[in-house]
């Protein structure tokens, strides 16, 4: 019996005097990770996460956008023309928006303000920032911003939902804000793969996107839209299509290439809508940016648009008529095989853009240069970006002169609405490929005009779509504030149009 | 004091260990039981020594006395019995049943322990039971055996992982699978792929390596007072697999098993209509491109022989093709053969056997092979110590797993979703693999590029893995005193896996394919270090048995990935041969130290007190400055009062035992790194820029703590009427607190969760087994048993707020995220929580008119739609043995839970479920029933268009697709004869058996339309989500064994 107690005492002490969580610190540090990065790596992720993936620029900008403004058209399974519901699409760019960029972007602040860096790169971020949330905010309405991707930062696991006024008004204020932030150029060079760093571009861009912002309430509140895009083209807008803010891509793995041209990689059923072509008539993009499905043919001749809203087998119309060919969608155009590249850089913001909404803000007689002039420059801008952009056969001066001369020539004489459409038409066609600002554009301004289409399986009874649906799993997780969106702004459906959109 | 529990176990333990010999003579005979009937496994010690042997199969044992020596025989349940050794070399002995329960399990650390003793609930089951009617997966076996214990059998064909969950599931988002333990180690039974709501594959579990034939027993420790002793790895119990050894019988045995089975398609589940083929709207197509875009849209015309353009622009007769499951799936072969060899001496016994498992599963060209070689060795080194060692060394080969849920590359999806006028074999194309002319690319048979062609997503994509795994143990034992000894052991378990996955070149979805090449070494140690005393006597009818102890288990995994996108070379899978290439590579590393005890104390035999603490260090949660703590020290009582020997109970009692227990056991933390937020580098740069961001998705905790499970159960153990009745009831109840949780985040805040200690799990259950020995006499007997399990489950806590917790999500029919398996608070574990249609307060659905017909409405406000975990088990066994025949069966059902069906649901939306055809056809038209929103019933009749639109729109709602999932199967049959013999006398074989075997054969009920209620495509916590997986099998196989 001594001989037990001995024992369970010298064993007691050994068990005491054991250290049994030796090296547990050491051993619970992840040897392939680092508590910090430079801001640089950080940035040039958050910049082709803007540019996005091939899941958000095929659900969003593609299956949707582009058929409700009736760029594309798509017989098969794309909802965007037949108002079909599909949630998984309708949220795929606020889920990639949140659960990358929004983290990204408030950890880049975050890191910045820790460090003390409150200047280029700060202004940057600031306006990387507001450009992640208009896109969010146009699509959806209401949206978390103020509390947004803080879940680390701030511990806030459910953000509350900002009302789009409010989320415009901080945005245009955070805007001039960061450009005047923007002094030299900044230490980012290449790893920013937008501007490579040009303090100049990034306040042009700024600036313009100032502009952009004000002119989406033109409808809701025209005073204060006046007051900012005065105010932005005051302070310095694009000047030419060396300012456009486009995310450059290279052939690398999944990721790092254009978005649509992975889309185009795998689904090569779009078609250009007969609304788009029939608008292209003289226009010399038409053979730059088209080609016939059967056989590439560029040739004007041979590009033919198909009509929105098709049904597949019986292959009808919209009024049970038989079309063409029954079903076989090469004898249509497609965008052509340079647009479809997964090299090209994606267009966040163009010069041409710019030039016509300040050729708006003329015609509203905002401020005093020529609207003609405007809508010129806007049109020659658009025609003159496609090659460096795409590398599609060179626009010439000559044709630019021809289409400007012919069915381009702008309607000086025309009444404030006939100007109005005509310059809005132009930022469709300009719009082409940046979908997302198409789709805004539109409705804000109703132009161009589109008809609806009415395919059996509408989910929207006919109504054309004017907002993306929120996630689901915003109603679960959390469920209070995306209530209080929906008795804000009203019913979560695709019907329900922005604050802006009056 | 010597009591006869002390003689007994250590007769046990001399069984299990070692003997040393007198010289001596060879004594053999046969122990049988009072009625003659031979008792295998029946222990036979010379006394006072420790020379001991055990019965075979047969009854018979042979081992070396001297005459004047006393042999002792035993046998759990009998009264021992002990005969001087004589002149003559054979003694038979026949055993009288004994009312005092003599037993012994194999508990917690492998110490085996009288049943008597023990306080809480375990059940034992013999390998001949899983080596009788193996299964690609041995602890499939278990199947509807043990109370307390689902087994979850899936969808995912013959390589598919099981789930196994004891008692109820105890953290809401961690682990809930047991612990396995394998000759005293630890192994891993981690899931080397699983699919999800995207599709995937599965490429099995770890337990799935190990050998049925190899299995001498299973021990299951359900409750925490059992498992208290493995510590927090043994949360949800533990499963202790004890492989063969080569004792019983002297000199060389050699022994071989071999077993084939057939799997079989099931067609009595599958009852799609047959009456309308491919098209849209009512009407058969009209051109090729019409047909390839409706291949899987059965809205066309009335099948009636008409001649129809199909998608290869050939014109066929329009009618029913027949089952194209039976086309396309084939029968699938197990074979599998053992050859084992064992010895035993006085010294010590070895085994040594060597299986070859070959499955061909019923999907083309998956494959699945494996080699098992198992040594077993049990020496005695010296006069008091000894060594038992044991190294399984296994490879598996798996080839062509079949892709399960959704569309890309899943064969099932589309060969069950053809339309009736369409042949599977119609796409095999030109080479008959679902290629075109090139060889290589896609046959376009249909339309949709995510449908991939059945039999080029089984022919051509690449799903494989090698599997290679070494688990060595090794478990010395020194005795310092008559009832003092000191144990030491070591095991490794290490698994290399390569799993190879492609998309070939020329896939649809994919059309430059890719291919990833992963590599993981996965190694776990576990060591132990302990001090115990057997039953030594303090005071009169006071004993003691205790140990204390020290334990560390590491693991470490190392991966490294590659993988590649765009071929260069069209038909040359290889990495080398990808355009844009990225690598990867992982490390993790994580230990646990213990420092443990336990304590029982007997009183006259028949009261027995035991208790156990130990405190658990987890390296996962530890981190520098951290003020939580990084262990936790946790015990546990149980209390054994066998009643039959503290007072007299009448003769009709046998055995009467009451057991009480409370125990805690911590958990959680199975992951490292998980305490704060860290950044990596992305593998490829951009444009020649590093990127880099935040790693992972969830919010880092540094204070999290491990939980804590605390479970009480009652018990009682009654056998009757010399053991002809026998029930062992147990009542438990546990409860799980600080679950550690992903807090559930909006994803706004940049994150999807956040982790916290705020979770709290309950289950309370009564687990009933009752056996029945109504007829036994020479020629035959008769066993009846039946097991039943309910489980109570509830979830008490998720998060600050106790708002719901996403577990899953499936793939919504028509894209519509229609429903997820979520955690509601106050609501019982995974709740199928979706959309479902308005209805009025009589039930009947309601219908709005806004398309100018009736639709039906849904309500977009979710609900609960069930549950996918069933809180009911049933399983009734049978056996019986006349002369050398015998028989055995299993029914086995599982009640109350439900299943969401996306099959079904799809099947309703293509006008392939029987529910889309009206009694007199759909062109005749069709009223839905129910009401129209102002009350009355609908009575406008839809025409085939409309029809297609309405069950297009009814599958909006995730209650299309919900189904009880209740069933009652004949799980087990097998019929087997023992040659006689009298047949065998002259030849070197000594016990020869052939049986036929059949598994799965029928369902007696079954509530589910169309596939098997068990075809889940997953075996995690998310369950009771089906779409489109693998058809479950019948089988049937015919196993021989013969032993020289």
């Amino acid at each position: 019996m001594k001989k037990i107690l001995i024992t369970c005492l010298s064993l007691a002490f050994f068990f005491t005097s054991c250290e049994f969580d030796k090296g547990f610190e050491e051993m619970n540090v992840n040897p392939n990770s680092a508590s910090q990065v430079g801001v640089a790596t950080k940035i040039t992720k958050l910049q082709t996460d803007i540019s996005g993936g091939r899941y958000e620029n095929w659900r969003n900008s593609l299956i949707y956008n582009s058929t409700i403004v009736q760029h594309h058209a798509e017989n098969n399974w794309w909802a965007g023309d037949t108002y079909n519901r599909n949630d998984d699409w309708s949220f795929a760019q606020w889920n990639e928006a949140y659960g990358k960029m929004v983290k990204g972007v408030q950890d880049i602040i975050h890191q910045l303000e820790t460090e003390g860096d409150t200047g280029t790169h700060m202004g940057m971020a600031r306006i990387m920032r507001v450009f992640i949330f208009h896109r969010v905010t146009d699509l959806y309405g209401d949206c978390p911003y103020s509390e947004a991707g803080k879940g680390y930062i701030d511990g806030i696991l459910k953000p509350k939902y900002d009302k789009q006024q409010d989320i415009y008004m901080d945005m245009l204020k955070e805007l001039e804000e960061a450009v005047a932030q923007i002094s030299g150029d900044g230490a980012l060079g290449g790893a920013d793969v937008i501007f490579g760093g040009s303090a100049a571009k990034w306040k042009a861009f700024g600036n313009s996107m100032m502009l952009r912002l004000a002119m989406r309430l033109t409808a809701a509140d025209a005073a204060t839209a006046q007051a900012w895009a005065v105010k932005a083209i005051g302070a310095g807008t694009m000047t030419s299509n060396d300012h456009i803010a486009a995310v450059k891509h290279g052939d690398g793995s999944s990721g790092r290439r254009n978005g649509h041209g992975e889309v185009y990689l795998a689904d090569q059923g779009s078609r250009i809508s007969t609304t788009f072509m029939s608008r292209m008539d003289g226009d010399p993009r038409k053979t730059r940016l088209f080609m016939r499905v059967s056989d590439k043919s560029r040739a004007a001749a041979d590009l033919l648009g198909m009509k929105n809203g098709l049904k597949n087998d019986p292959y009808t119309d919209l009024d049970g008529n038989a079309i063409p060919a029954a079903g076989d969608t090469s004898i249509y155009a497609m965008a052509a095989t340079e647009l479809q590249s997964i090299t090209a850089p994606m267009a966040m913001q163009t010069y041409a853009e710019v030039e016509f909404l300040k050729a708006e803000a003329a015609i509203r007689g905002w401020i005093s240069t020529s609207d003609k002039d405007h809508y010129e420059a806007g049109v020659t801008a658009a025609m003159k970006m496609l090659a460096p952009m795409y590398g599609t056969a060179e626009i010439t001066d000559a044709e630019i002169s021809a289409y400007l001369a012919g069915p381009g020539a702008y309607k000086a004489g025309g009444t404030v609405a006939e100007r109005w459409e005509q310059v809005m038409d132009q930022y469709w066609i300009a719009t082409y490929l940046n979908e997302y600002e198409a789709f805004s554009n539109w409705r804000r301004s109703g132009f161009p005009t589109i008809t609806a289409t009415r395919h059996p399986n509408s989910y929207t009874n006919g109504q054309i779509m004017v907002r993306m649906i929120y996630p689901t799993a915003e109603s679960g997780s959390n469920a209070e504030n995306y209530a209080a969106a929906v008795a804000n702004q009203g019913a979560d459906s695709y019907t329900t149009p922005v604050w802006w959109d009056k | 004091m010597k009591t006869k529990l002390f003689r007994l176990l250590s007769s046990f333990l001399l069984m299990f260990a070692f003997g040393f010999t007198v010289q001596a003579q060879s004594i053999s005979g046969t122990v049988t039981d009072e009625n003659g009937v031979p008792l295998p496994g029946a222990t036979v010690l010379v006394e006072g020594t420790q020379n001991g042997v055990s019965t075979d199969f047969d009854g018979n044992y042979s081992i070396s006395a001297s005459s004047g020596d006393t042999l002792v025989v035993s046998f759990v349940g009998y009264t021992t019995q002990s005969v001087v050794v004589g002149s003559s070399s054979t003694i038979d002995v026949s055993l009288q049943p004994d009312n005092a329960l003599e037993e012994v399990v194999v508990t917690a650390l492998g110490v085996k322990r009288n049943t008597k003793a023990v306080g809480y609930s375990i059940t034992q089951v013999e390998g001949d039971e899983i080596s009788a009617n193996p299964s690609t997966n041995a602890i499939n076996a278990l199947q509807g055996k043990v109370a307390g214990v689902m087994i979850t059998g899936s969808a995912m064909g013959a390589k598919g992982s099981s789930r196994v969950v004891i008692r109820g599931a105890s953290s809401l988002s961690g682990n809930n699978q047991p612990l396995y333990v394998v000759d005293g180690i630890t192994i891993n039974n981690n899931n080397l792929g699983a699919a999800g709501m995207w599709g995937g594959t599965d490429f099995g579990d770890g337990v799935s390596s190990i050998n049925p034939d190899d299995v001498e027993s299973v021990s299951v420790l359900k409750g925490g007072a059992a498992a208290a002793l493995y510590g927090s790895r043994a949360s949800n119990g533990v499963i202790i697999i004890t492989t063969k050894s080569g004792l019983g019988g002297e000199g060389i045995g050699i022994e071989i098993n071999s077993t084939s089975q057939f799997d079989m398609l099931n067609n009595s589940l599958w009852d799609a209509q047959t009456i309308y083929g491919a098209g849209t709207q009512g009407l058969a197509p009209t051109t090729a491109l019409g047909a390839t875009d409706n291949l899987y849209s059965s809205w066309g015309a009335r099948m009636e022989g008409q001649t129809v353009m199909q998608f290869d622009g050939i014109s066929r007769p329009y009618t029913y093709q027949g089952n194209n499951q039976d086309r396309f799936y084939r029968t699938g072969t197990t074979f599998s053969n053992t050859v084992s060899l064992s010895t035993s001496s006085e010294k010590g016994n070895t085994r040594f056997s060597f299986t070859n498992m070959d499955n061909d599963d019923i999907s083309p060209e998956s494959t699945l092979d494996r080699n098992s070689l198992s040594i077993n060795t049990s020496q005695k080194l010296g006069k008091n110590i000894s060594l038992d060692a044991s190294i399984k060394y296994i490879t598996e080969d798996q080839a062509g797993n079949p892709n399960v849920s959704d569309a890309p590359g899943n064969a099932n999806w589309v060969t069950k979703q053809y339309a009736p006028s369409v042949d599977v074999m119609w796409g095999q194309g030109p080479n008959g693999n679902g290629t075109n002319e090139d060889g290589l690319t896609e046959y376009v048979f249909t339309s949709g590029i995510y449908i991939t062609n059945p039999w080029f997503a089984q022919n051509m994509f690449i799903k494989d893995l090698e599997k290679e795994r070494f688990i060595g143990a090794m478990n010395l034992r020194w005795d310092l005193a008559d009832y003092l000894y000191i144990r030491g052991r070591v095991g490794v378990d290490r698994f290399d896996a390569h799993r190879t996955n492609s998309t070939p070149y020329g896939t649809r979805y994919q059309t430059l394919g890719s291919i990833s090449e992963y590599k993981l070494a996965t190694k776990s140690y576990d060591a132990d270090l302990f001090l115990g005393t057997d039953n030594l006597s303090i005071v009169d009818d006071f004993s003691l048995t205790a140990f204390v102890g020290i334990s560390s288990y590491k693991n470490e995994n190392e991966s490294i990935n590659i993988s590649g996108s765009e071929f260069i070379v069209p038909g040359l899978v290889s990495y080398a041969n990808t355009k844009n290439k990225s690598a990867g590579y992982g490390f993790s590393e994580k230990q646990i130290n213990s420092a443990y005890g336990s304590a029982e104390l007997g009183y006259k035999d028949y009261a027995f007190l035991s208790l156990t603490a130990r405190n658990d260090w987890f390296s996962t949660l530890s981190l520098a400055g951290k003020e939580a703590p990084n262990n936790d020290l946790y015990t546990s009582a149980s209390l054994s009062l066998v009643l039959s020997d503290a007072m007299d109970l009448g003769s009709d009692v046998d055995f009467l035992k009451f057991r009480a227990g409370y125990s805690q056991v911590a958990g959680g933390a199975d992951d490292p790194y998980k305490l704060s937020l860290s950044y990596s580098i992305l593998g490829n740069p951009h444009l020649g820029n590093p990127m880099g961001q935040i790693n992972g998705g969830q919010i880092p905790n540094s204070e999290i703590t491990p939980f804590e499970k605390n479970e009480t159960e009652f018990g009682l153990d009654l056998r009757m009427f010399d053991n002809k009745f026998s029930i062992d009831a147990t009542y438990y109840d546990n409860e799980t607190e600080g679950d550690i949780v992903g807090v559930s985040a909006s994803n706004t805040s940049g994150y999807n969760s956040a982790l916290a200690n705020l979770g709290k799990v309950s289950n309370k259950g009564i687990e009933l087994l009752v056996k029945v020995k109504p007829i036994v006499t020479d020629d035959f007997a008769m066993e009846l048993s039946l097991n039943y399990t309910n489980n109570d489950s509830e979830v008490v806590a998720t998060n600050d707020t106790n708002g719901m917790v996403s577990l899953d999500e499936p793939r919504g029919v028509n894209g519509n995220r229609n429903m997820r398996v979520m955690h509601i608070v106050g609501e019982r574990y995974g709740a199928l929580f979706g959309t479902s249609f308005k209805r009025d307060d009589n039930g009947h659905i309601v219908h709005e008119n806004s398309a100018g017909y009736p639709q039906p409405v849904v309500d977009n406000n979710r609900k609960i739609l069930g549950f996918g975990v069933a809180p009911e088990q049933l399983g009734l066994g049978a056996s019986f043995r006349y002369k050398d025949w015998n028989a055995s069966l299993l029914v086995e059902g599982k009640m109350g839970g439900q299943i969401m069906s996306g099959s079904n649901a799809e099947m309703l939306g293509r006008g392939l479920h029987k529910m889309t055809v009206p009694a007199g056809g759909r062109h005749a038209g069709w009223t839905p029933e129910g009401v129209m929103e102002d009350g009355s019933p609908v009575t406008q009749s839809l025409t085939v268009a409309q029809q297609q639109n309405y069950w297009e729109k009814y599958n909006d709602a995730a209650e299309a697709g919900i189904y009880d999932a209740d069933y009652m199967r004949l799980r087990n049959l097998s019929i087997g004869y023992n040659v006689p013999k009298s047949l065998l006398e002259g030849t070197s074989i000594q016990s020869a058996s052939i049986s036929l075997i059949g598994k799965n054969l029928f369902f007696l009920s079954n509530s589910v339309d169309n596939i098997d209620p068990e075809s889940a495509y997953n075996s995690n916590n998310s369950q009771g989500l089906e779409y489109w997986g693998m058809p479950v099998p019948r089988t049937v196989g015919v196993n021989v064994n013969l032993k020289f």
